[in-house]
């Protein structure tokens, strides 16, 4: 089957299939929250050696996972934005930053509410928690360098830039635990297999899976209102609003 | 939960309140796209 992208890449269209695409996935993200809490709260046995506080990582995790793959999209994006000079690429950047810079935010925040009764502090200038704050700063910098131009084409252009130059930091979130002598801990989950008790792994993918499909209904959800903004001028906004 | 129910609650309320706040963020984004519109429509049918 042949998939007819340009006309998906339309604004007027994708609008439409956003529209209709995004409850789905806000719905499925409600579902798989709530599956994720019930095995991470009632299912998963408390841990040997770090006690109840361990279950911060059914949200730590899964928001750290989605701050870095966020950010990997948004660049997808901006590479193709930038080779194609296609508007919804663009669009859908822009789209992704706030979420991506949101479970950054919330990544660093839950990890520090980790290491204060696991290490003993809240914060530490640690190769992993400096490169996850580098990663919050660049989705910052994206934001308001995409806001600073009048014209949103140039926007769009500079932070694409910025975002494919920022892209060198994911592996050296990934690897700086591999890299560096860091106090955080090493990956317990691989693509080679885990080292983690069944349901403690289970909570946390299905809690990762919910935070997947948030992040695509609002991303979906907030393209719309770009769409909204920039063709406020043709017809079929017009006719909408009406 | 004892003795970490601080820590567990901070984490999980944070997370729930930066959820509700981005949803939140969306809506307003929405109502104010679709204001914008309205307005530059009211503007051109006043000239």
């Amino acid at each position: 089957m042949k998939i007819p992208w340009f006309y998906f890449a339309s604004p007027s269209t994708f609008y439409r299939l956003a529209g209709w695409l995004a409850p789905w996935f806000f719905g499925l993200a409600a579902i798989l929250g709530a599956a994720g809490l019930y095995v991470g709260f009632i299912v998963a046995p408390t841990d040997a050696q770090q006690g109840e506080v361990y279950r911060i990582i059914f949200v730590h995790v899964p928001a750290s996972w989605m701050s870095m793959f966020i950010y990997f999209v948004m660049a997808c994006y901006c590479g193709v934005s930038l080779t194609f000079n296609t508007r919804l690429a663009a669009m859908m950047a822009r789209s992704l930053a706030p979420t991506g810079a949101m479970f950054t935010f919330v990544a660093l925040w839950t990890g520090s509410f980790w290491g204060r009764p696991t290490w003993g502090t809240y914060w530490v200038w640690d190769a992993r928690i400096t490169s996850e704050l580098v990663l919050l700063f660049l989705y910052f910098g994206f934001i308001a360098l995409a806001n600073a131009f009048e014209d949103p084409r140039r926007g769009d252009r500079a932070a694409a830039l910025l975002a494919l130059i920022g892209i060198v930091n994911l592996p050296i979130i990934y690897f700086s635990v591999v890299w560096w002598n860091t106090l955080h801990q090493g990956s317990s989950v691989k693509l080679t297999g885990s080292t983690m008790q069944v349901a403690m792994l289970w909570g946390m993918l299905l809690m990762a899976l919910s935070f997947w499909m948030y992040s695509i209904g609002a991303s979906l959800t907030r393209v719309r209102a770009i769409i909204l903004d920039r063709e406020r001028r043709t017809h079929w906004v017009r006719a909408l609003a009406a | 939960m004892k003795p970490h129910e601080f820590y567990i609650w901070m984490s999980y309320g944070m997370t729930a309140l930066a959820l509700a706040a981005e949803i939140l963020a969306l809506r307003v984004r929405r109502a104010r796209s679709l204001r914008r519109i309205e307005e530059e429509r009211d503007l051109e049918a006043q000239d």
